[in-house]
């Protein structure tokens, strides 16, 4: 059973291009091989009897012949032969019933020979027999009297143009429906296959905008699957690439804040105490940039699944709670938990913490004086919904999803001072990373920022 | 040689930059280390070969040989202390460099402090591991003190077991036993989790974190962790504040 199962499993699936080709091609193949089978029996048989005009010349012939015996007997029979001689290279002759010859000559014994097997005018002539065939036509107004017998002349042998027929048949029209099953097959699977040349040279020319038509992409089979593929790619590469260049340059543009502050530290006179500490904060901003900026970059880049443990909320607030306490002097009775010991999340443990925190700090950063920055959720089914509240006062509606995108700071703050912009999108991806989600909302009093993280 | 030079720490510097390996040649025999600096691949992966150190300083873009091939190389037979240094403070490299076998990772740039704390930490590792520790010191008060259960791996206080992990129960061992000394992140995260600190790693402060909740728990309160800022842990009695 498995092992038919696994046969089944290996088979192309339903909207798979192998079957639309297979269909194809035995359709092809039999109807083919019914043409070729049933025209050529068709042209066989007109071929094998006589047209029309050589019936009708035939008859004559015969009425010819009657007419020459009824009227004067053996001799106009002798007669007409002889005129006939002349019209016709091939042996006529005039018999009765007997089978003997009606005119004056009798009948050698070949003649009598080739009498035994005539043919009728409406008899197919075989192509087969050696020699021409011989035909006995009866006299037309009474046939009992006696008949014509002919060997039937070349010019009046039926299927003169067989080869020119056999070469329509078994050639060109087949030869024909080849052309068109092609012209099928290439625009089944090489159009599809130049325009995702087309794209690529696109891209060549930078152009990474440029999508596949719809009629590619909404394709079941193959082919469509492979221009999704590659609808995907450019859609990745152009997201990174506009996404590189935009860090890059809000980067060092970030740069010369703390640059041109070292400039003037540096031209300005001031004594050595001052310049030190000058510096020293210069180059903590500067390398807090760097190393904001590439956790950012790699966060985006890096498609390997993080390590996930079991995590307890409750101490991971704790633990940042510690931190922000220090760096803001807040006491840590402002920055309430109010999840109990029982909420645990599955996750990564650093890049949850970096997310978490760098929301913290944001929140704490745009909290009133004496403001209270508190955690909160609850289960969601397979989730933990959390969410982080502040009581900054919120921030605009349109600005919502701005936040989270790099280098965006709205209360136009200096450089350096406020932050660089960075925490929140970091904190977006490390999220992202775990296929979890991270959204803000305004309540009135503040910012909610949520997280949806996967229950332990 | 005087006897005095003998026994201290010898330190292999591979760095071609001649700025900063000058600088921390210099920094680094001025704090009591025995230096000796070395600029190119090849000859340092010969030094590191044929000579004794207690512990290998090393840039990962190097001219000759690159600071993870001299590491493979190197690890082949030695397994003396690394510490990699680079520019390239991609989460990556960190990653690869821990998995070829270094014992830490200390991104660009630094400051002399931070490295003076690394190479310590891992000095003082290697030094716990090759002697064991001594039992404990010797139980003052039983009734109002933490007992430890090696067999175990947690600690008992007025008939409750505080329920740590592996990991939480060395961290509390190693703290307990340093008595009232603040142990550095950089030396913890060598003994505990056998690997380097990076700043966005905080296992450390989350094993911490869930040390505080569970000895709450169980009602121990003579003596708490304690964080000590830029420096690290350490455990402590209420009386000495901050």
């Amino acid at each position: 059973m498995t092992a038919f199962e696994g046969c089944l499993k290996r088979l192309p699936g339903k909207h798979s291009l192998f079957w639309k080709l297979a269909c194809l091609l035995i359709a092809f193949c039999l109807l083919m091989i019914w043409l070729s089978w049933s025209w050529g029996r068709y042209m066989e048989q007109q071929n094998a009897y006589l047209s029309e005009t050589s019936r009708e010349i035939l008859s004559g012939y015969a009425a010819g012949a009657e007419l020459a015996w009824s009227t004067q007997g053996s001799a106009g029979v002798d007669a007409w032969l002889q005129r006939m001689a002349a019209r016709e290279s091939t042996w006529i002759g005039v018999i009765g019933n007997d089978l003997q010859s009606l005119g004056s000559t009798p009948l050698t014994d070949k003649e009598s020979q080739r009498l035994t097997f005539l043919r009728g005018l409406d008899w197919p002539v075989s192509r087969h027999v050696n020699g021409l065939p011989w035909l006995k036509i009866p006299f037309p107004l009474d046939p009992s009297v006696g008949s014509l017998v002919i060997e039937l002349p070349q010019r009046f042998m039926p299927g003169r143009y067989q080869l020119f027929w056999r070469v329509v048949t078994n050639g060109v029209i087949p030869g024909l429906f080849t052309l068109l099953l092609c012209i099928g097959l290439y625009r089944l699977l090489i159009v599809p296959l130049n325009q995702l040349r087309e794209q690529a040279n696109a891209w060549r020319a930078d152009q990474l905008n440029t999508r596949l038509s719809y009629a590619a992409t909404s394709r079941q089979d193959e082919l469509g699957e492979l221009g999704r593929a590659f609808d995907h790619m450019s859609e990745r590469l152009q997201g990174t690439v506009v996404l590189q260049q935009q860090l890059l340059r809000d980067m060092s543009h970030e740069l010369r804040t703390p640059l041109s502050r070292l400039r003037v530290a540096c031209d300005s006179e001031q004594d050595l105490a001052q310049l030190r500490e000058r510096l020293g904060r210069e180059i903590d901003a500067m390398q807090r940039l760097v190393e904001d900026s590439l956790q950012l970059a790699w966060l985006d880049t890096e498609r390997t699944p993080l390590p996930v443990e079991d995590i307890q909320v409750q101490a991971l607030w704790d633990m940042l709670k510690e931190n922000a306490c220090f760096e803001s002097d807040w006491p840590a009775s402002r920055l309430p938990c109010l999840l109990g010991p029982d909420c645990w999340v599955r996750g990564n443990l650093n890049a949850s913490a970096q997310a978490l925190e760098n929301i913290l700090r944001n929140a704490i950063r745009h909290s009133p004086v004496d403001g209270v920055v508190s955690l909160d959720g609850r289960r969601d089914g397979e989730y933990w919904h959390l969410w982080l509240e502040d009581q900054g006062g919120g921030i605009d509606e349109r600005d919502l999803e701005r936040i989270f995108a790099p280098f965006t700071r709205l209360d136009g703050s200096r450089p350096g001072n406020g932050g660089f912009g960075l925490g929140l999108s970091i904190a977006r991806n490390a999220v992202q990373r775990q296929d979890a989600s991270l959204w803000a909302e305004n309540t009135g009093q503040g910012l909610r920022v949520h997280l949806r993280l996967l229950a332990a | 040689m005087n006897p005095v030079a003998v026994g201290l720490p010898s330190i292999l510097t591979i760095e071609d930059d001649p700025v900063l390996g000058a600088y921390v040649h210099e920094h680094l025999g001025r704090c009591g280390f025995q230096v000796t600096w070395c600029q190119n691949g090849q000859q340092g992966l010969k030094m590191a070969r044929e000579q004794a150190f207690d512990v290998v300083l090393m840039d990962i873009l190097l001219p000759g040989l690159d600071g993870l091939e001299i590491l493979t190389h190197l690890r082949q037979s030695h397994s003396v202390p690394v510490i990699l240094v680079s520019a390239l403070g991609a989460e990556a490299d960190r990653v690869n460099g821990f998995r070829l076998g270094a014992d830490d990772y200390l991104p660009k740039p630094f400051s002399m402090v931070e490295l003076r704390v690394r190479i310590e930490a891992i000095l003082r590792r290697v030094a716990l591991d090759r002697r064991p520790p001594a039992s404990l010191p010797t139980v003052r008060d039983d009734a109002r003190s933490l007992r430890f259960d090696d067999e175990l791996s947690d600690v008992f206080y007025q008939q409750h077991w505080a329920g740590l992990t592996r990991s939480e129960y060395r961290l509390l061992h190693i703290l307990h036993s340093s008595g009232e000394e603040v142990l550095s992140k950089a030396f913890l995260y060598q003994h505990v989790l056998q690997r380097g600190y990076a700043p966005h790693d905080r296992s450390l402060d989350m094993h911490i974190s869930q040390i505080r909740r569970k000895l709450k728990a169980i009602g121990y309160s003579e003596r708490e962790v304690r964080t000590v800022w830029g420096k690290g842990y350490v455990l402590s009695g209420h009386d000495d504040g901050l």
